[in-house]
């Protein structure tokens, strides 16, 4: 497939899609991510001689939409209810926990610290939140983890620490990949503190 | 120091090695987030990161689920009645029935069991 994000097209929002589009034509640059971004992840999954059907890349376009805002909504209501008016990565790692996903928690820590380091290098003392949040995977607990207390103690989320007496609650992986392996990597591969 | 050698084989599993950082347009990932709810108003920059990559994750597993299906069809070609049998029967996708059964008219087990009884 090689659409590109549907533009801007008065009516014609499922262009793209072709007349099976069972969605309406809201605009859909609003509701869902680009199809051929959702087709190329989708493509990276699959075995080279798998092929993914249109409708079944608009379905999975939906179910995207959908699982953003439910984690959101979750992770909003967190956010009142501790009277916060922001909602944070730290949030929606939470929201993901508690609504099943706590698999994605590790591999998006490092793609957090990963991208917090990049930030870092490009922004430096531009954004001092983020500074002290990208010690977040390395083994020294801080503020931030502190006052995300209740979380961080339930779920294997933080800092090495955490992670290291969290190693057999973890064993459940849905898919080959192991998150854990890589998180062990981390503060190993990072020897500064 | 750091050095990006250590994490360039996540960054090009992950990620993506050609289309930047970040595989998913987080502009739209952040218009998503607020059409979530009336009380989702502020969003801090790092939660459209956090969900570029949760997405991946996410249509990832959502993808090799529904595979799986088509592959005990005998198929090559994964369809939607595919990724609506993969999420009837994933507990974690639950919150997804409601929405592959209504854009699609995927067929439920229970259904066709009971139609038997008459």
């Amino acid at each position: 497939m090689a659409e590109a994000p549907a533009p801007a097209s008065p009516g014609g929002g499922s262009h793209e899609s072709g007349e099976q589009s069972p969605r309406s034509n809201v605009r859909e640059q609003d509701r869902y991510l680009p199809i051929a971004n959702i087709s190329r992840i989708m493509k990276k999954a699959l075995p080279a001689n798998g092929k993914v059907a249109k409708d079944a890349k608009e379905t999975v376009q939906e179910c995207v939409s959908e699982f953003i805002s439910f984690i959101t909504s979750e992770a909003s209501d967190k956010c009142q209810k501790e009277k916060r008016k922001t909602i944070n990565g730290d949030d929606l790692l939470w929201a993901m926990a508690t609504l099943g996903f706590e698999d994605y928690i590790d591999p998006l820590k490092i793609y957090l610290s990963r991208y917090r380091e990049m930030e870092g290098d490009t922004k430096g003392s531009a954004k001092g939140g983020d500074a002290s949040a990208k010690k977040d995977v390395q083994p020294s607990p801080n503020a931030q983890l502190a006052h995300q207390g209740s979380f961080s103690q339930g779920f294997s989320y933080g800092n090495s620490q955490v992670i290291s007496h969290s190693l057999t609650p973890l064993t459940k992986l849905s898919d080959g990949s192991d998150p854990r392996h890589r998180v062990e990597i981390t503060p190993t591969a990072i020897p500064i503190i | 120091m750091r050095q990006a050698g250590t994490y360039s084989g996540i960054l090009s599993g992950g990620i993506s090695g050609k289309t930047g950082p970040h595989l998913l347009p987080l502009a739209r990932i952040k218009k998503i987030m607020k059409k979530s709810g009336e009380d989702v108003k502020m969003i801090s920059g790092e939660s459209p990161i956090v969900f570029s990559k949760a997405c991946e994750l996410f249509i990832k597993e959502l993808t090799q689920r529904s595979w799986m299906v088509t592959m005990q069809g005998k198929r090559r070609t994964l369809n939607k009645e595919d990724v609506a049998s993969a999420v009837m029967a994933t507990d974690l996708f639950d919150f997804l029935v409601n929405l592959v059964s209504e854009s699609g008219e995927a067929t439920t087990p229970l259904e066709m069991d009971t139609s038997n009884y008459s």
